[in-house]
C-alpha cells in the first residue's frame, strides 16, 4: 500500500523526522506510537499533504505513486483519509456538505457523474448510525460545537463515508471514555479489508486490544527506533519509552 | 459665485447640468428653492478628496473627472436581465426605478395593506406641495454628495406607513442604472415615514446592468415613530463600471427600532455612510453589513450612531472579505452625548483577507460623553485558519472550494442574522460566486 523510505522533514528549518523507513501492506493496521513531540502527527500530516513540512530527503510511494507530488486533494481522491488529532470547527457548512463535496470530488476524479441525492442520504443515514450519532447532529455545521468525543466520532463518520485506501488516525482515540472508545475501534474494524490498510497513530493500549494492529512502530525523536508485533504494546505499558535511547542503535523497522 | 471661484471644470459642468434638467425635476416652488441651496452647498464644498478625515481612504477623483448627466428618461432594460436579480422564492411588493425614473411597469404595488403608502417620490412631490426634497429633521449637516443628491434626484421610493400599520410582506425597492448610455448619473432619494407602532421590511437593491460608466448616488431618509420598527436590507449589486455612493439617515423616536442589513458586492466604487440618530428613549438601532470586495473594487462603510438619550440600545456588526485587489474600509463610529445615560452599545468589525494585495481598514471610533454607559467594541483583520484550509483540502476539496468554503462560513453567521432566508440564501450565492473556485459551492447558501 505505501511504502516509506528514508523520510526526512522540517518546519521553518528545524529537522522533526530525521529518516523514517516504513513499509504497510495491503489489508494491515500498523500502531504508530511514541512520547509527545517525536513526530506522529508531522509524519501524519506530510502524507495527507500539508505543505508546511518541508521534505528534505526521502520518498514515499503509494499504489505505485510518488506520494509527496500530489496535492493534499489529489491525495484524498486516490483514497488517502487523515482523520485529525484536533479536527476543525467550520460553522454553518453542514458535515452533510462537506461529506457531498467530498465524494463528488473523488467521482469527478475519476470521471464519474455527481452522487444521487437519495442514494448519498441513504448512505449517510447508514454510516451515521454506526458511530452513534443522529442525522441531527450531520446536519449542523462541522464539528460546530461538538464535544470533544463527538469530533471524533464525526472523523470515524466521515472515514466510512469516504471508504479510503489508507487511513491515518491520528489519536482519533485520545480523550475518548469507553463507550467513544468502541465506536471509533469498531469503526475501524469495518473498514478493514484486504484492500484497505490503517496507521493508528496512539498513546493507548487500550485502543490497539480493541483493534489489533499487525505492527507496531515506535517513532522517537523523528526516527522509527522500534518494531513489532502486538505485544510491543505490553512492553511499552510496562517500560514505557525510557529505554528507547540506548535501543535507538539497534533499530529495525 | 465670482469668476475667480468659478475655477473647478467639474462643478461647472454640474451647475450646468442643473440648469438643463432643474425644469423637470420634482417638487413645488418651496422645493427648487431648496434644491437651489443644496446645488450651492455641493458647488462651494466641491467633491470631497481624501484630505478629508472622512474621506481619507477613498479618492471620488475616478467620479469627478467624468461629467455625469442626468437620464432624461429610462433606457428600455431587458426584463430578462433584471430576471438574474431576482432572489429565488422572494415575495414581495415591488417599487422599480430605472435611471432615476418609477417604472410602473416594471412595479407591482397591488394589494398593500391599509395604512400603508407605497409610491413613486416624485408624485408625491408633485401632489403635495407642502412636502421638502429634504427632511430636514433628520440630515442638519449633509454632506456635500448627499446635498448633490438632494439638488438633482429624479426620483425614489416614498413609503408611508399610518400609526399600527403593518407591511404584509417585505417591499422590493430595486434601482436599475441600465448603464446603457456613457456617463449617466442615477440621483435617487427614498424617504420612509414611520406612524408610531407601525412595521416594515424594505430591501433596497441597487442593480448595474450594461458595460457604461455610471455615477449612482442615493439617499435614505427615515423617520421612525414611537415604538416603529423598521427593517431595511441594503444590496448592492452595481455593475463594474458603476460608482455608488449611498446615505441613509435615520430619525428615531422613543422605542422604535431599526435592523439595517447592508450587503455590498458589486460598484467599481462603494462609498456607504449609514447613520441614525436615536433621539429619544429606548430606541435600538442594528446595524450589520458584509462587503466583499475583490478584482479592484473598493467599499467603505462609514457609519454614525448618535445616542442622544438615556437608554437606547446599538448594535454593529461589520464583516469585510478582501480577495484580489479588494479593498474596504471601515470606520464606524459611536457618539453618546451627555445625556445618554444607561446606553448600551456595542460595535465590531472582522475583516478576512483572501490574498497578499486585499486590504482593510477597520476603525471603532467611540466618543463618550456620560458616564455611566456600556460601550464595548473590537475589530480584527486576519486570514483564514490553514488548519481549516488543509482539513478541506484532506478531504478532496480543491484549494479555492476550500477557501471559498470557509469565507462562507466566515459570512454565514452575520448575514444569517437577517432572518429572511430567500435573501440569505440569494446574498451567499452571490458572494461565493465572487469568489475564485466558489461558483461551484454557490448551492452551500
Ligand atoms: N508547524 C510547526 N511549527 C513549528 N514546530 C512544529 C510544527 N509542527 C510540529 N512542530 C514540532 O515538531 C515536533 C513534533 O511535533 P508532532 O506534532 O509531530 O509530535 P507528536 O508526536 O504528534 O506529539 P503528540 O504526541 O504530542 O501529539 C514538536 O517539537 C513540535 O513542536
Ligand atoms: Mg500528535
Amino acid at each position: 500500500m505505501i511504502s516509506i523510505k528514508n523520510l526526512h522533514a522540517e518546519v521553518e528549518g528545524k529537522p522533526i523526522l530525521r529518516g523514517v523507513d516504513l513499509e504497510i501492506p495491503d489489508g494491515e493496521v500498523h500502531a504508530i506510537m511514541g512520547p509527545n513531540g517525536s513526530g506522529k502527527s508531522t509524519l501524519a500530516s506530510i502524507l495527507a499533504g500539508r505543505e508546511e513540512y518541508e521534505v528534505t530527503q526521502g520518498s514515499v510511494t503509494y499504489k505505485g505513486q510518488e506520494l509527496l507530488e500530489m496535492d493534499a486533494e489529489e491525495r484524498a481522491c486516490e483514497g488517502v483519509f487523515l482523520g485529525f488529532q484536533y479536527p476543525v470547527e467550520i460553522p454553518g457548512v453542514s458535515n452533510l456538505y462537506l461529506l457531498r463535496a467530498a465524494l463528488n470530488a473523488r467521482r469527478k476524479y475519476r470521471g464519474e457523474p455527481e452522487i444521487d441525492a437519495v442514494e448519498f442520504m441513504q448512505m449517510a443515514q447508514e454510516k451515521i448510525g454506526h458511530v452513534g450519532m443522529s442525522m441531527e447532529m450531520a446536519k449542523r455545521g462541522v464539528n460546530e460545537d461538538f464535544s470533544g468525543g463527538e469530533k471524533k466520532r464525526n472523523e470515524i463518520f466521515q472515514m466510512l463515508m469516504l471508504e479510503p485506501s489508507l487511513a491515518v488516525l491520528d489519536e482519533t482515540d485520545s480523550g475518548l471514555d469507553i463507550d467513544a472508545l468502541k465506536v471509533v475501534s469498531d469503526g475501524i474494524n469495518r473498514l478493514r479489508s484486504p484492500e484497505r490498510s490503517v496507521v493508528l497513530v496512539t498513546h493507548y493500549k487500550r485502543l490497539l486490544e480493541h483493534c489489533v494492529p499487525d505492527r507496531i512502530h515506535v517513532l522517537y525523536q523523528g526516527q522509527i527506533v522500534r518494531s513489532g508485533g502486538p505485544e510491543l504494546a505490553d512492553t511499552l505499558e510496562a517500560e514505557g519509552y525510557a529505554n528507547l535511547e540506548t535501543d535507538e542503535a539497534a533499530a529495525t523497522s | 459665485m465670482s469668476a475667480a471661484e468659478q475655477i473647478d471644470p467639474s462643478i461647472d459642468h454640474y451647475l450646468a447640468e442643473f440648469s438643463r434638467v432643474e425644469r423637470d425635476l420634482p417638487g413645488s416652488d418651496d422645493s427648487k428653492r431648496t434644491r437651489s441651496t443644496e446645488l450651492k452647498r455641493f458647488a462651494d464644498a466641491g467633491f470631497p478628496t481624501t484630505r478629508d478625515e472622512q474621506w481619507k481612504y477613498t479618492s471620488l477623483q475616478a467620479v469627478e473627472k467624468r461629467r455625469f448627466e442626468i437620464s432624461d428618461e429610462p433606457a428600455a432594460i431587458d426584463k430578462s436581465a433584471l430576471d438574474a436579480f431576482m432572489p429565488a422564492d422572494f415575495e414581495a411588493h415591488r417599487l422599480v426605478l430605472v435611471d432615476g425614473h418609477f417604472s410602473q411597469a416594471l412595479s407591482d404595488l397591488s394589494g398593500l395593506p391599509d395604512g400603508v403608502t407605497v409610491r413613486s417620490f416624485a408624485a408625491h412631490l408633485r401632489e403635495n406641495d407642502g412636502v421638502d426634497v429634504r427632511a430636514r429633521e433628520i440630515d442638519d449637516e449633509p454632506g456635500s454628495i448627499a446635498a448633490m443628491n438632494a439638488a438633482f434626484f429624479t426620483d425614489g421610493a416614498y413609503v408611508e406607513t399610518a400609526s399600527g400599520a403593518v407591511l404584509d410582506k417585505p417591499l422590493h425597492v430595486i434601482c436599475v442604472s441600465s448603464g446603457a448610455h456613457d456617463d449617466r448619473m442615477t440621483q435617487v432619494r427614498h424617504r420612509y415615514v414611520f406612524g408610531d407602532n407601525s412595521q416594515a421590511t424594505i430591501v433596497e437593491h441597487a442593480i448595474g446592468l450594461g458595460d457604461k460608466a455610471y455615477f449612482a448616488n442615493v439617499v435614505t431618509e427615515a423617520l421612525m415613530g414611537r415604538n416603529a420598527q423598521m427593517t431595511r436590507v441594503r444590496l448592492q449589486q452595481e455593475s463594474e463600471r458603476g460608482y455608488h455612493v449611498s446615505a441613509f439617515f435615520g430619525q428615531q423616536r422613543r422605542d422604535s427600532r431599526i435592523y439595517n442589513h447592508a450587503f455590498d458586492l458589486g460598484g467599481r466604487l462603494a462609498r456607504i455612510d449609514t447613520n441614525s440618530r436615536l433621539v429619544d428613549q429606548n430606541a435600538e438601532v442594528h446595524l450589520n453589513g458584509v462587503f466583499v470586495p475583490t478584482g479592484r473594487q473598493h467599499m467603505d462603510n462609514h457609519t454614525t450612531i448618535d445616542h442622544d438619550t438615556e437608554h437606547s440600545v446599538s448594535r454593529e456588526h461589520y464583516k469585510g472579505v478582501a480577495a484580489g485587489h479588494g479593498r474596504g474600509v471601515f470606520n464606524g463610529r459611536i457618539l453618546i452625548r451627555k445625556d445618554a445615560q444607561k446606553t448600551d452599545s456595542d460595535l465590531s468589525c472582522d475583516a478576512l483577507l483572501l490574498s497578499d494585495k486585499a486590504e482593510v481598514d477597520a476603525k471603532p471610533e467611540l466618543e463618550i460623553y456620560a458616564d455611566d454607559v456600556t460601550a464595548g467594541h473590537g475589530s480584527t483583520v486576519g486570514q483564514l485558519d490553514e488548519d481549516a484550509v488543509f482539513y478541506l483540502k484532506s478531504r478532496g476539496v480543491s484549494e479555492e472550494g476550500a477557501r471559498a468554503i470557509l469565507t462562507y462560513s466566515f459570512a454565514n453567521a452575520l448575514v444569517e442574522q437577517l432572518g429572511i432566508a430567500s435573501i440569505e440564501r440569494y446574498v451567499e450565492a452571490a458572494m461565493l460566486k465572487k469568489l475564485p473556485g466558489g461558483e461551484a459551492f454557490a448551492d452551500l447558501a
